[in-house]
């Protein structure tokens, strides 16, 4: 006799757990058919395991979640490359990654983004294509060749007309960009089609081989920054990975879904969309990282780093330059690094220490406010009370 | 989640703070506050009297600051 739909609505809904708890042993309680006495096991167990994760109050949370990152740490790889898919990008895993992270380095050292495509751009490979050249940042090496005339005193492009149509540039745009980026002479040759002839300013030899090294670094067409873009089919939908990461400039794109687009790079989400979405980064990133390794670190314990990081309102590196060497406790700053500079410093600006902190007393011989040390007892009246 | 209103309960630092307290007084000569205590030292017995709630003893919980 299995309960009805109503029945374990009623019964698990008043539970004290979270509701995407709440919401899962109603589901699968609904998918199962169970009968009451089932239910009410169940229900018990899930209880008893739900008050076997909580935390009690004045429990050491930082101090666990240091351990338990800092233990799986020990077995992660010193040093690993990983080509993501078949898309053959580079990836930074494994002890670096987690290191750049807990660093809010400003840029990763591999960048890349994963660029969701809209409706009617994210089926045809063609739309796809075509987005892939808006964002892939175009140098004149990719187009054609350039020798460097010492006669002449003059460079000559000989483009590939291939590549052009392909990429869909015009001779014309090609010459305009180079010569407002340069602010040189550029001619689009007569006798030779798809030949642009540019001259430096001055007929001088340094200027001319100067010349020739600054524009490999014009970016003709596309994102400067997004050295690569590998379009890939997953599952039903086209989606690009780029080399690279342009956050702000990949989502002024047209066709590009700005919901689903993704960046390795925390900096980039914390200016374009806030630090609740670096926050929430910062545990990806942190999680997939771990995970990647083969290794379970709670997603609590991330959680709090990424708390401890971001509560500011803006990402903050854990070390000297972010929460360790910010903390208002001189004792707690003296502790980490550069003792005697601290203490000095301290002294000489006539600073306070409040001793609130669990470091600070410590150091001067105090309990600390941490589990029995927090508890204050009161003595009451004497009754015959109920068992406890 | 519903905040519980009944019974006091007393987390693992409070339960162990408690008992010391209470087994230091104990230990020091301090009146008994149950029975059959011949063959207990006086952590046990400060362990018994919590799990009675004779202790005449409470915790003060404040918000931080």
């Amino acid at each position: 006799m299995t309960l009805s739909e109503a029945t374990i609505n009623s019964m698990v809904d008043d539970l004290p757990l979270p509701q995407n708890m709440v919401n899962t042993l109603k589901e699968d309680a609904i998918k199962a058919g169970v009968t009451k006495k089932e239910l009410e096991e169940i229900i018990q167990q899930v209880m008893d395991n739900y008050g076997y994760a909580c935390v009690e109050p004045c429990e050491a949370v930082g101090v666990v979640s240091a351990q338990s990152i800092g233990e799986p740490g020990t077995q992660m790889t010193m040093r690993t490359f990983h080509y993501a898919g078949v898309a053959e990008i580079n990836v930074t895993l494994g002890l670096p990654r987690l290191i750049e992270i807990v660093d809010a380095r400003k840029t990763p050292s591999t960048p890349m983004m994963t660029v969701a495509l809209e409706e009617g751009y994210s089926d045809s490979r063609d739309e796809a294509r075509k987005l892939a050249w808006q964002i892939e940042a175009t140098h004149i090496g990719h187009l054609g060749d350039v020798t460097t005339d010492l006669a002449q005193m003059q460079l000559v492009v000989d483009l590939h007309e291939k590549t052009l149509t392909q990429r869909d540039i015009s001779v014309d745009g090609i010459a305009g960009i180079i010569r407002d980026k340069l602010n040189v002479l550029v001619k689009i040759s007569e006798e030779v089609d798809y030949q642009i002839i540019i001259q430096p300013n001055q007929p001088s030899y340094r200027e001319l081989l100067q010349l020739a090294k600054n524009i490999h670094n014009v970016t003709l067409k596309g994102i400067e920054g997004i050295k690569r873009v590998v379009i890939r089919k997953d599952s039903d939908e086209y989606t690009l990975y780029t080399e690279g990461s342009e956050l702000n400039e990949v989502l002024k794109i047209d066709g590009v879904d700005v919901t689903r687009t993704y960046t390795n790079n925390i900096a980039e989400i914390y200016e374009v969309f806030g630090i609740e979405a670096a926050r929430n980064a910062l545990v990806k990133e942190a999680m997939d990282t771990l995970s990647e390794q083969g290794l379970n670190v709670d997603i609590r314990h991330i959680m709090l780093v990424a708390d401890i990081m971001t509560c500011d309102g803006e990402v903050k590196q854990i070390g000297r330059h972010g929460i360790s060497g910010e903390k208002a406790s001189v004792f707690a700053r003296a502790a980490f690094e550069v003792t005697v500079n601290h203490l000095l410093d301290a002294g000489i600006r006539g600073d306070v220490d409040e001793l609130n902190g669990v470091t600070e007393n410590i150091i001067i011989g105090q309990p600390i406010k941490l589990g029995t040390g927090d508890v204050h007892l009161v003595a009451t009246k004497p009754v015959k009370g109920e068992s406890v | 989640m519903n905040i519980q209103t009944k019974k006091q309960t007393f987390t693992r630092y409070e339960r162990a703070r408690i008992i010391g307290a209470r087994a230091l007084q104990i230990s020091m000569d301090a009146p008994i506050l149950i029975e059959n205590v011949e063959n207990l030292d006086p952590l046990q017995v400060a362990i018994e009297e919590l799990k009675h709630g004779f202790i005449p003893v409470t915790v003060k919980r404040e918000l931080r600051k």
